[in-house]
């Protein structure tokens, strides 16, 4: 099973892939015409920040039983199963909002679709870029990722060096250099003079 | 959201209290304030504020992974190293090229005046002029004052550009630290040349060695201390005369009820003085009350508020972050801005109530205000018509959305370094003397600005008290010294928060512990202060038990003040981070590095409680050096 996995303490808040998912889900598929389009395309990735600096980027899990698809009621919630992605048929979501109250993640959003002639809103989450996928490429968020904070691929692969990080700092008490490269020194004292900063009295 | 909510979040924001209240108004009235803006762009990109991502040239944007992965490398083939270093640079030339072309238009109206040509001026401090028409080798014995001018001002515009690649004011300081520029080969040529000469060593391939970069950023600092800001401090003395202490008011509660309220904000005295000059105009006057109001209220804000309170003791109704709160009491008639930390929005907050934002530089339009715009040669007749404007708008204001805090607080200022020498009975042995005994420890300069990122005025204001009641004499410019003004710290009282020995001095001069000394181009007065110190006691800047500090920082300004401070030998704390943290080499080479050189550094700490114990750490280390 391929997935999208999060290395939050990577995120450097840049949002690239934020607006590498709005351009990957425009009409037009280039920055330049993206930012000129009448319905305007709408990043499907959130990379969220809380108070001490720190960053998540929140995308859809595409779950597997999926809560989201489970609640459908008009089945416009469905999976391709060859790259297990969680679809949304635009044409059939009726915009109730089920699937979102049912989503752990809290990343669906409501939005006019680029390209798609429709005036209503709809369910317009992530796809797992899956006309990439089909074309050998990966999401569009992981490849704008500069920092492997969002890295793609097989879920086992990318738990194991995050496994083999944590055995080794657990025998050796240090960190895994050659698996997950340890967080710089002038990056931990960054993270640390932000933190301190924002809980500041 | 509830009133107790937007109180809270009020509380969250500033420390004073007509801060609190004006900015719980405008979360009432659904006025955008610079807090919300910081609140929007959550998060911020992580390259930019590590300084590794690189915009110059067409082949980028660039950035560099600061984890250490495959984007090592620009596509130019720069290194982490060169882009952070660059970019500091980059900063620094802002801020420096801001203060010095500041500093032109100063020696501009100077040589005006002394030519006749600008009206409303005069030479006012022949005291000040005759100094530095010595310094500059001018004939001054039985000269009018206004050839000896000419020539002077001739001769410091001359230095923007100049030839002889020597910088007059320079050797104001002292020759051991003159020494350590000659060695490290950054003494300052010209100040132009340097700002100049940085934007070409930025430009891709040209300086690709982060070492060589950051001498030429401190180079380029100097030019600016040493040379523009001095400038600006001392010419604007000679025309509106140096300043002594001087008692007024801060706070939001400058602002009339009954009264047109004018706020002058920006950096640059030289338009504001001549209004200043010329609201006793009783044809004004006259205007004002047949407009229904009871007379003309001026207020400063930031800098250019600190230069008319320090010489005309004009309220200050507050600094950077009161730019929106100062509108949103909803009394301002009108908003006069030169430039520098003016807010572009400002004239959108204006639209929410009846303000009248007016620009007055060609350097600084803003869409959506009036443009006024301010030459010397007709300056009375400009300010006239920018306060009739004014006066104009009063019938406009509404008493319906008008709320003015009560009680403003009651401040010192004017302490230029001329004051504090004759004060002291015109030579600094008084000071060396407490200082040698231990009565005072040493002296802290808490300069730069306010900054959404921590709670405004929070660490000026803590970081002070810390260091008065450690025995540390602090001097101040800019939006701290407001900030110190509105926390009741610059008054001779606060000697009470002070440490025995300081509060003794201060109880026996009648002096703050806090010393206002103006505006920020004024940090120059703290530079010839602490040379005419070391020079008395025949030691470099470096040697001094002294030290620097930024809490609140956000411009350039502060990136070049922070490095002519620490390049004449001041050690430096920085409570917001600068963008330097991607380079391991960058931040080593400032903060660990630079000691070798220059006997000082720079310090990154948030916590003014912890900031208070680096600086004292750094007075006690040079202490013991001295032997005392």
């Amino acid at each position: 099973m391929k997935t999208i996995y999060v290395r939050q303490e990577r995120c450097v808040g840049c949002r690239h892939c934020e607006v590498a998912c709005a351009i990957e889900h425009s009409h037009g598929k280039s920055l330049l015409s993206a930012i000129h389009e009448e319905t305007k395309s709408n990043p499907r990735i959130f990379v969220e920040v809380i108070d001490n600096y720190q960053k998540f980027p929140n995308r859809c899990r595409h779950c597997d039983p999926a809560p989201c698809m489970q609640v459908c009621p008009t089945g416009s919630l469905h999976r391709d199963e060859n790259t297990g992605s969680v679809l949304v048929d635009y044409l059939k979501c009726i915009g109730c909002a089920v699937c979102a109250m049912a989503c752990p993640f809290g990343i669906i959003q409501f939005r006019k679709v680029p390209g798609l002639e429709l005036s209503r809103e709809v369910n317009a989450k992530c796809d797992n870029c899956i006309g990439r996928l089909e074309e050998g490429q990966i999401p569009a968020c992981a490849e704008a990722c500069k920092t492997s904070a969002l890295e793609f691929g097989e879920v086992n692969d990318l738990i194991r060096v995050a496994r083999t990080d944590f055995t080794t700092r657990i025998i050796t008490s240090r960190g895994a250099e050659t698996e997950v490269p340890v967080i710089p020194e002038n990056i931990k004292a960054f993270q640390a003079v932000m933190e301190k900063l924002a809980t500041l009295s | 959201m509830t009133g107790k909510e937007s109180i809270e979040i009020a509380q969250q924001r500033a420390m004073d209290r007509t801060d609190q209240e004006i900015i719980t108004k405008t979360i009432e009235e659904g006025v955008e304030t610079a807090w919300d803006r910081f609140a929007l762009q959550q998060p911020q990109c992580g390259f930019g504020q590590l300084g590794v991502c690189c915009n110059n040239c067409a082949m980028g944007p660039c950035r560099i992974d600061p984890f250490g992965g495959k984007t090592s490398r620009g596509v130019c083939g720069a290194d982490v190293d060169t882009i952070v270093a660059r970019n500091l640079l980059d900063d620094l030339c802002v801020g420096a090229a801001a203060h010095s072309d500041h500093g032109r238009e100063v020696v501009e109206v100077l040589l005006e005046t002394a030519e006749g040509k600008a009206q409303g001026y005069q030479i006012t401090d022949v005291e000040k002029l005759t100094v530095l028409a010595k310094e500059y080798g001018i004939k001054t014995d039985g000269r009018d004052p206004k050839d000896v001018a000419k020539d002077l001002a001739i001769g410091i515009l001359e230095e923007f550009g100049t030839v002889k690649n020597r910088l007059q004011l320079s050797e104001r300081a002292p020759e051991p630290t003159r020494e350590i520029w000659k060695k490290a080969g950054v003494m300052p040529r010209s100040i132009d040349r340097e700002i100049v000469e940085a934007m070409h060593r930025i430009h891709m391939g040209v300086d690709a060695d982060y070492v060589n970069i950051l001498l030429h950023a401190m180079r380029t600092s100097l030019s600016d201390g040493w040379g523009g800001s001095m400038a600006a401090t001392e010419c604007s003395d000679i025309l509106f005369g140096t300043p002594t202490p001087i008692t007024s008011i801060t706070n939001l509660a400058t602002l009339s009820k009954d009264k047109v309220n004018i706020v002058l904000h920006g950096h640059n005295p030289l338009l504001s003085q001549i209004i200043v000059n010329t609201a006793e105009d009783a044809e004004l006057k006259r205007l004002a009350e047949e407009k229904g109001a009871k007379g003309i209220n001026l207020v400063g804000m930031c800098c250019t508020g600190n230069e008319l309170l320090m010489r005309s003791g004009i309220p200050i109704a507050g600094s950077f972050l009161d730019q929106e709160l100062a509108i949103a009491t909803g009394a301002v008639e009108a908003m006069i801005v030169d430039y520098q930390c003016i807010f572009p929005s400002v004239p959108a907050t204006a639209s929410c109530y009846h303000t009248k934002v007016i620009t007055t530089s060609s350097k600084a339009k803003i869409i959506g205000a009036s443009y006024m715009e301010f030459n010397p040669e007709n300056a009375v007749d400009t300010a006239k018509s920018i306060i009739k404007l004014a006066i104009e708008n009063f019938p406009n204001r509404n008493p319906d959305r008008v709320r003015i805090p009560e009680r403003p607080m009651k401040l010192m200022a004017g302490f230029s370094e001329e004051t504090i020498r004759k004060a002291l009975g015109g030579s600094y042995k008084a000071l060396i003397d407490a200082i040698v005994a231990g009565t005072i420890k040493g002296c802290v300069g808490i300069v730069g600005c306010n900054n959404p990122r921590i709670k405004q005025d929070y660490g000026h204001i803590t970081l002070a008290k810390e260091l008065i009641k450690r025995n540390i004499l602090v001097v101040e410019t800019g939006c701290s010294a407001i900030a110190c003004g509105k926390a009741g710290l610059l008054v001779p009282e606060a000697a009470s928060l002070a440490g025995e020995g300081l509060a003794s001095v201060c109880k026996l001069l009648g002096i703050p512990p806090v010393l206002h000394m103006g505006s920020c181009v004024d940090c120059s007065r703290i530079l010839v202060l602490a040379a005419n110190i070391a020079k008395e006691l025949g030691v470099g800047i470096g040697d001094l038990p002294i030290g620097g500090a930024a809490p609140e920082w956000y411009s350039q300004k502060a990136v070049s003040i922070g490095t002519y401070f620490v390049s004449s030998g001041v050690y430096t704390v920085l409570g917001i981070p600068p963008k330097i943290f991607g380079s391991s080499n960058v931040l080593n080479l400032l903060a660990d590095g630079l000691k070798g050189i220059t006997n000082s550094a720079f310090a990154v700490e948030p916590d003014p409680v912890k900031a208070a114990d680096l600086l004292e750490a750094e007075i006690n280390r040079k202490r013991k050096a001295l032997n005392i």
